[in-house]
């Protein structure tokens, strides 16, 4: 499926919650066979280009979604579009 | 509340007659102890965090920030430490608010007033001493907080320590963030709040079983007064200073540290230095000062550990002069 999105980033330092965040990211693309590139960024010179000043962060094609907290799966496909 | 009133019978009868250990043991009142407090701490842990975690709903790094923009140090610091209280923060988050921060032109004394608020004023400590000790030591939890943060981001700032924060700090530029606390609903700022409640307990509930068998143990077996010499109030001059020190390495969450700060005052420990203790080990973490080192120096690190341990000696000294 084609996605809206082509580039979905996790933001945060290393933590336990950055990690959760990113594994229900993952879920939902794959679930949904999203063809975008998920990644995950530790770096703060990318979190402060971004605006990001609490973690976990997600950013879709570099416009920041959800910040300091863990989203639940439902949420992730409402901001994607897949529900 | 109901569940409350039948939490103390039900752990005396767990201990005396289920498991058949004689009322006035050592064994027999630290698992009395033990199955009294855990559904105690547990039960007000679950109501308070719903309630801070919709009050912080209303809070956010971005609106901080916003607020400290122009403000100048003294006024700022109090502030700072005041929003660092209120403000949901992870210490994850210490990097990337502290650039956010000292990129709009907070001063960095400010800046550190926040990032020290933050941790020492934990909510979860917060209500623990309220649930165990009442309104005025939870009161004046947060007012030496408060205390500790304002004092040390204040001589922080004036130490000139810019020169120590890393280059690419001040290179960096940060774009204006998203306000998440704008707009919620108040079905999100629930369901933010039932989410804040399960995350905590499910983090908390070794720390807070730990911290429980520790400060059962040392309520059976620890004689009463045993410590009134060393930490009491009477003690050695020398006994703030050490426990503080003798804390800085220990991390351990707030949550298991109430209980065994409630077993110390118990034995005799004067107040001030087991709140000493317990703000020693809560809010200096040896993560949070790794990840800070991205962003510092090691000299303004070491600098930053320093001034936060004398102020929190200080505190404790206050304290058990004033109690």
């Amino acid at each position: 499926m084609t996605p809206s999105v082509s580039v979905i980033e996790v933001l945060g330092p290393g933590c336990a919650r950055c990690f959760e965040t990113l594994r229900v990211v993952r879920d939902v693309v794959d679930e949904a066979h999203l063809q975008c590139l998920v990644q995950k960024d530790e770096s703060v010179e990318r979190m402060a280009a971004l605006g990001v000043m609490r973690t976990p962060a997600i950013a879709f094609d570099g416009k920041v979604v959800v910040s300091g907290r863990i989203p639940k799966a439902q949420e992730v496909r409402r901001l994607l579009g897949l529900a | 509340m109901a569940a409350y009133n039948v939490v103390e019978p039900l752990s005396r009868w767990i201990s005396h007659n289920l498991l058949g250990l004689p009322r006035g043991s050592r064994s027999g009142e630290a698992v009395a102890f033990f199955f009294y407090d855990v559904p105690k701490i547990l039960l007000l842990l679950s109501g308070m965090i719903f309630l801070i975690t919709v009050v912080r709903s209303f809070f956010s790094a971005e609106r901080a920030r916003r607020l400290l923009g122009g403000k100048r140090v003294g006024l700022g610091n109090g502030l700072a430490a005041t929003l660092g209280i209120v403000t949901p923060f992870c210490s994850c988050s210490a990097v990337p608010l502290f650039i956010g921060f000292v990129e709009s032109g907070i001063p960095l004394g400010v800046t550190f007033s926040f990032l020290i608020a933050a941790p020492v004023i934990n909510e979860v400590a917060l209500v623990l001493l309220f649930g165990m000790f009442g309104w005025r030591v939870a009161g004046l939890y947060v007012a030496s907080g408060l205390a500790v943060a304002i004092a040390a981001g204040w001589l922080l700032g004036k130490l000139r320590l810019e020169r120590y924060v890393e280059e690419f700090v001040w290179r960096t530029s940060f774009r204006e963030g998203t306000d998440e606390a704008r707009g919620l609903s108040w079905e999100e700022r629930f369901g933010q709040a039932r989410q804040a409640v399960r995350e905590t307990l499910v983090k908390l509930w070794v720390y807070v079983l730990v911290g429980i068998g520790v400060g059962a143990g040392i309520h059976g077996y620890v004689p009463a007064d045993a410590l009134a010499a060393y930490m009491g109030k009477d003690g050695p001059w020398w006994s703030v200073p050490l426990v503080v020190v003798a804390a800085l390495p220990l991390y351990s969450n707030a949550a298991g540290m109430a209980p065994v700060l409630q077993a110390l005052v118990e034995k005799g420990a004067a107040l001030g230095t087991a709140l000493a203790f317990m703000m020693a080990v809560v809010g200096v973490s040896l993560p949070e000062t790794i990840m800070l080192r991205r962003v510092l120096r090691p000299q303004l690190i070491a600098t930053f550990v320093g001034v936060v341990t004398v102020a929190i000696i200080l505190i404790g000294y206050l304290f058990n002069a004033l109690l």
